[in-house]
């Protein structure tokens, strides 16, 4: 479904992406961890599509196509979904017309009917349900003084809502209270399917225990050094990153 | 020639169209302002007093169909064809008729101008304990087959514990251009309250210079919402004087400009008494080579302790060739006075922006999103259903964007 190739990405002289490589299939569940400020958030960014990084080399195929050749909206309608590390508040309008006007401009670009105002709404409401979220969010104007665990569950929803066949979790787990975290966790397993494929950036073992990866991999400074199955997120939990960060820094050097 | 030789040459013609000899004579003495002029510096009137008008003259019919076209169709409407009363409401505790001043008051070029030969308008006096369930609607159109200069003086006088609201709209109906000069004032009794809607939408059709007067007595309420989507040359200068304990004084306005439109408000908010209140808050939106001018000032006298004054101008550049000149001026004379004022001037959010198109909305939905959130504040202020309808649709039009919701 995805295959990046020597990915090289950066801002302005400064690489921060440095050759990344990720493949990807359909049903499958992969875990990225790594150090702070090792370009986790940057290479979700860039798969999203967000201009502020420059892409100086390789290709992102998502289901055949590149999608460096699409518009962050495009690869929206083709089924990317990135769930933000530090969602944005957008002021003036409220989640119920946000998730319409996504909702609406995907059919029109796919060519599917409009759906009817009574549809969305329970479909809204039954996401809601599933997220444990309180009524009376849907009229609040999006992200604006959410919590921080709210902005979080605010995400997932819009996922569940969107049903994209790629989601891309940039640590959805900070924030979250223990119970918020099963919570959504659970809405994120009934999201799954065959047919549909997650990558989970985290920092912790503990929502690796609710959603189980096929695989983890290593970022650290630009790169992927290591990757395995679910057992390294484990090993990484106990030992930390020293151990596989040493023996890249001596290869690619820091 | 230009609009003065124009204006001498239809005196000397008509001697009898001057109201006033004093205002006149004024109005000659001081000339046109130019941008050697403080209160005119960033605004210059130099090309547009250059074109060649008729004073109204060369007038078109308009249908009915036109007015329907451009009306909101209230109920109570005022409506002024080429500067004559063509219809008015009868309205219980209202009086309503043409203006005539027979004193008329000037404290400028143009007002005196405005003073001497003004000879359309309206006048709506509200009788006291009256409240006006249903807007007014004042539409002044004009059709002329050359360049037009034509001025209304307007009277609105709501007596004590009353309430009256407004919808007021210019609206040139021809190709060629109309240059309004206006002049209204308002006066507020105790305990009276006032919702003055001013609708300027023109193309580059229309040039306009309004002032506004409101007089206050103690405890009226006075509002003044200001809708500015287009005009080659708008220039409105609102002038509140509070001369009772306990008033409040609201202006409000949106500006949404492209091509090379051209909108300056100037607002003057005068503290002459305690224990008074105001609000004003002007948001901006500039496209094209459209440039705006805001000045705000305000004035707290000696005596007038325990003000709370509000004023607020924040302004999207949406284009590289946009620009506005913002300026607060503050005068205060009285030590126990909540004043706050800020001004900003900036851009679309790209964070927003980013987040938006990743959820599959288009650049340019996300942007009209987050533009119509930034106006909506100014624009929530605005209590008539019918116009604030209205006035999201000429938004959309002049963003050129089509949102469902
Ligand atoms: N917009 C930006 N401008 C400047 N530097 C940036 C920008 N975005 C990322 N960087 C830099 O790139 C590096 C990678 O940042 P990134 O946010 O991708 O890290 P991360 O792996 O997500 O870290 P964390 O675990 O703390 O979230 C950091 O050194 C960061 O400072
Ligand atoms: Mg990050």
């Amino acid at each position: 479904m995805l295959k990046i190739n020597d990915l090289k990405a950066g801002i302005e002289d400064v690489e921060i992406l440095k050759g990344i490589n990720l493949s990807v299939n359909k049903g499958e569940v992969h875990a990225i961890m790594g150090p702070n400020g090792s370009g986790k958030s940057t290479l979700s960014a860039v798969i999203a599509g967000n201009e502020t990084y420059e892409v100086n080399s390789g290709s992102i195929l998502f289901d055949g196509e590149d999608l460096l050749d699409l518009d962050p909206d495009q690869r929206a309608h083709k089924g990317v979904f990135l769930s933000f590390q530090y969602p944005v508040e957008i002021p003036g309008i409220s989640v119920s017309n946000f998730i319409k006007a996504a909702i609406t401009e995907k059919r029109k670009v796919l060519g599917l009917g409009p759906i009817s105002a009574k549809e969305l709404l329970s479909s809204m409401k039954e996401k809601m349900e599933l997220l444990s979220m309180k009524k009376g969010y849907l009229s609040r104007n999006m992200n604006e003084g959410f919590s921080g665990g709210e902005k979080k569950r605010n995400e997932i929803f819009q996922m569940a809502m969107l049903e994209p066949k790629l989601a891309i979790l940039d640590e959805t787990d900070s924030g979250l209270d223990i119970d918020a975290l099963r919570i959504v966790a659970n809405g994120v397993n009934k999201l799954k399917s065959k047919e549909n494929a997650t990558i989970i950036i985290t920092h912790y073992q503990r929502l690796l225990d609710y959603i189980v990866p096929d695989f983890v991999h290593v970022l650290h400074n630009g790169r992927i050094i290591k990757s395995g199955g679910k057992e390294l997120a484990h090993e990484l939990e106990e030992k930390g990153y020293d151990w596989v960060t040493k023996e890249a820094d001596e290869k690619w050097g820091y | 020639m230009g609009l003065l030789e124009n204006i001498q040459k239809n005196i000397a013609d008509n001697p009898i169209l001057i109201n006033s000899e004093a205002a006149f004579s004024k109005f000659l003495e001081l000339g046109f302002p130019d941008i050697k002029n403080e209160e005119w510096k960033y605004t210059s009137l130099k090309k547009v007093i250059s074109y060649e008008y008729e004073i109204e003259k060369n007038t078109e019919e308009i249908s009915e169909k036109e007015i329907k076209s451009n009306s909101l169709n209230f109920h109570n409407a005022i409506i002024f064809l080429n500067g004559k009363i063509y219809s008015k409401p009868k309205i219980k505790g209202v009086t309503i008729s043409n203006f005539e001043d027979q004193n008329p008051s000037f404290d400028n070029a143009i007002t005196a101008l405005n003073a001497s030969i003004a000879s359309n308008g309206y006048s709506i006096s509200v009788d006291s304990n009256t409240v006006v369930s249903e807007p007014i609607e004042i539409l002044f159109l004009t059709k002329n087959s050359s360049n037009n200069f034509i001025q209304y003086r307007n009277n609105i006088n709501v007596e004590e514990n009353s309430e009256v609201k407004i919808v007021e709209h210019i609206k040139n109906l021809s190709e060629k251009i109309c240059f309004t000069n206006s002049v209204t004032l308002v006066k507020l009794k105790k305990y009276a309250k006032i919702e003055h809607n001013k609708l300027q939408d023109n193309n580059d059709n229309q040039i306009s210079i309004d002032h506004t007067y409101v007089d206050q007595d103690k405890n009226s309420i006075s509002t003044i919402n200001t809708l500015i989507f287009g005009g080659l040359f708008t220039r409105n200068n609102l002038n509140f004087t509070q001369n009772g304990e306990r008033g409040e004084s609201n202006m409000n306005g949106i500006v949404i400009l492209d091509n090379k439109e051209f909108a300056d408000n100037h607002t003057f908010m005068d503290h002459k008494m305690p224990n008074c209140e105001s609000n004003e808050l002007y948001k901006g939106i500039y496209l094209g080579r459209a440039k705006g001018v805001f000045n705000g000032k305000i004035m707290v006298q000696p005596d007038a302790q325990k003000i709370n004054a509000f004023q607020a101008n924040n302004n999207l550049l949406l284009s590289d060739n946009s620009s506005i000149n913002s300026k607060p001026q503050l005068e205060i004379y009285a030590d126990d006075v909540k004043c706050s004022h800020g001004c900003t001037i900036g851009q679309l959010d790209e964070n927003a922006l980013f987040y938006m198109n990743t959820r599959g909305i288009s650049k340019e939905d996300a942007k009209a999103i987050l533009t119509f959130a930034f106006a909506s504040e100014a624009l929530d202020k605005i209590t008539i259903k019918e116009l604030s309808s209205l006035a999201r649709d000429l938004m959309s039009k002049k963003l050129n964007v089509n949102l469902s919701f």
